[in-house]
């Protein structure tokens, strides 16, 4: 049709101001779309370290009413009594009791003293925490412990290596066993810089029987919201004694909050493109009123109001076409770039969010481009062609 | 011949409310246009001569009385309807060509057939009327800068044959010529006449007028002879 030809050869006369609107558009779509890109390789990065340990629920002391000071530490543990009471109202769900301190220690016979997390654990419940291991086995004997798989890396240790604890070895020697892999962040138990030891020799070694944290795994199909409260509410019913935590609702705050930031970082990046709405309004005014006579010349040999209105509109489109276009193209560079940086690796780009950020990006620009365009296309075609044509 | 005129005036009032009060452009104007007339409208400036022009080429509807065009009545007509009367019935000549910069000669001449049909460029029928302009082939791509104001006027004038329209309206189509240029598009003008195509020309320039069979002549929004 005429008019599309009439806008493509306008855009073509007036190749740099388009140009320059069309790159308007392009800073705008790459802001929204790799700031989404962004955001969804968070969302991707976080839920992958914490889901793929399955739902657990895990119980704490109660720690009172905040503030410092209340109550010994020795207070602030689950006795016996407390982890039988919960195992019993959570069953057939498994509570695993978890003993844990801060403790020096020395790898070899010559190594620097390190502090890192002694988790005591009771080796029948290690299926139920579901450790996989990168190399040994979790055929805990008494004097065998196993260790995250970033400790191992940090202090270069193998299977058969020896840990001595306290200082100068004053509380024993244990022989690895096992390197569990890299769980990444978790709410039971944080293995990738910790030592895990059993319960008995635990207890042996810090005298004590009694528990941090309880840590009931969630069998399939069965409500983990449902277990915290029962728990809560079984447990407390004197004086609050426990609290429990339901990791799938953290997961979900942690995923709310990032999916905010995100929505804030592309609600900053929405700016550059209101920007370039008002550059592509700017140039479609300018286009209006230096074709003012044109116009009145193509209304009064019969072109009617719609088809100058086209005319205006296809230029607005083919601007935003073609620039969110190369925005799309650029975000995709844009978010292999960050991705890179970020989380040094390409995994997280071809992806299902990101082909709808990129989408919603490429829209949002061919949409903003076409809704400053239709103001000044109705501006033309309303415009009295008498007027119009006496206008020089 | 049909007894319908072209085009028929009726008691035509056309009446600017302005703040500083009305401004009676047309006065009760009445004359009728047959088939195949050549008529010249001449008059001072502010005597309503482009008031006239305008409601003669549907820009405008009058504040009352009665325009016929063909035998449609367009008092009532919306601006759409007015607008394809435009395309359809009338073909515009103006004093600055007023061809399209961006379009080449062909599809400025075509424009007003791409209007009407809804389709692409037409080079047959396009090269057809410029033919009946006298206009060069070799032109038929360059773009209207590129040619001399004769040659850009044959070209409006080609365009304004191209949809057959029952009247060609004129506005000193000449003004911007040289007076041996202007003549040969007077010639030009004579010889579509003859042809059967009725004219109506606005002008001043009474030696352009003398090229025309019947004169009307307006002065303070009445015609005077």
């Amino acid at each position: 049709m005429i008019f599309w030809e009439i806008a493509k050869r306008n855009i073509r006369v007036h190749f740099l101001r388009s140009a320059l609107a069309m790159l308007g558009i392009v800073i705008g779509v790459v802001a929204i779309v790799s700031m989404g890109i962004l955001g969804n390789a968070m969302v991707a990065t976080v839920s992958e370290t914490i889901s793929s340990v399955g739902d657990s629920v895990v119980v704490y002391p109660y720690f009172g009413g905040g503030g410092m000071g209340g109550g010994s530490t020795g207070d602030l543990r689950i006795t016996d009594q407390q982890f039988q009471q919960i195992k019993r109202v959570v069953a057939p769900n498994v509570a695993v009791p978890v003993q844990s301190t801060s403790e020096r220690m020395k790898i070899g016979v010559s190594g620097d003293d390190i502090i890192a997390t002694v988790y005591g654990v009771d080796p029948q419940y290690l299926p139920d925490l579901r450790f996989d291991l990168e190399s040994g086995s979790n055929n805990n004997a008494n004097s065998g412990c196993m260790v995250g798989s970033t400790y191992a890396k940090d202090n270069n240790i193998k299977v058969g290596s020896r840990i001595s604890f306290g200082s100068d070895g004053s509380k024993g020697t244990l022989r690895v066993t096992g390197i569990i892999k890299q769980r990444g962040m978790s709410f039971d138990i944080s293995t990738d810089n910790a030592v895990v030891v059993t319960e008995s020799w635990f207890e042996n070694t810090y005298g004590r029987k009694d528990y941090d944290n309880v840590v009931v795994k969630v069998k399939q199909g069965q409500d983990s919201a449902a277990i915290t409260s029962t728990i809560e509410k079984q447990m407390n019913k004197r004086d609050k004694v426990v609290m429990a935590m339901d990791s799938k609702v953290v997961l979900g705050a942690i995923n709310d909050m990032v999916g905010q930031i995100t929505t804030f970082v592309v609600a900053i990046g929405g700016i550059s493109m209101i920007v370039a709405g008002v550059s592509i309004f700017n140039i479609m005014m300018m286009s209006v009123s230096e074709r003012i006579k044109e116009i009145g010349i193509m209304r009064s040999i019969g072109t009617q109001k719609k088809e100058v209105m086209s005319m205006f509109v296809y230029e607005a489109v083919i601007i935003g076409v073609i620039g969110s276009a190369v925005g799309g193209i650029m975000s995709l560079l844009g978010g292999y770039v960050i991705n890179i940086y970020m989380f040094k690796s390409t995994k997280y780009l071809f992806t299902i969010p990101n082909a709808i950020s990129i989408t919603e990006g490429v829209v949002f620009g061919i949409v903003v481009c076409l809704a400053c365009g239709i103001y000044p296309a109705w501006k033309a075609a309303n415009m009295n062609p008498i007027d119009a044509l006496r206008h020089e | 011949m049909d007894t319908i005129p072209v085009m028929q005036f009726q008691d035509v009032v056309k009446v600017y409310p302005l703040p500083a009060g009305d401004v009676v452009a047309l006065d009760g104007v009445s004359f009728r246009v047959d088939r195949g007339e050549f008529i010249s409208v001449m008059g001072p400036s502010g005597s309503g001569k482009s008031t006239l022009l305008n409601l003669m080429g549907c820009l405008d509807i009058p504040t009352s009385g009665d325009i016929w065009i063909s035998g449609t009545r367009i008092r009532e007509m919306s601006d759409s309807a007015l607008t394809s009367l435009r395309r359809d019935r009338i073909g515009f000549i103006f004093q600055y060509f007023n061809l399209f910069p961006l379009l080449n000669i062909i599809e400025n001449v075509t424009f007003p057939l791409m209007l009407k049909t809804g389709k692409g460029v037409d080079p047959e029928r396009g090269k057809e009327v410029l033919r009946a302009v006298q206009l060069d082939d070799k032109l038929f791509t360059h773009t209207p800068t590129e040619l001399s104001g004769g040659q850009q006027q044959r070209v409006a004038v080609a365009r304004a044959l191209i949809n057959n329209p029952d009247i060609l309206l004129c506005d000193e189509p000449t003004g911007n010529l040289d007076s041996k240029t202007g003549a040969g598009i007077m010639d030009l003008m004579t010889e579509l006449n003859r042809k059967g195509t009725t004219i109506i020309m606005v002008t001043h320039d009474s030696h352009i007028a003398s090229y025309s069979k019947r004169t009307i002549r307006i002065a303070d929004g009445r015609i005077v002879s």
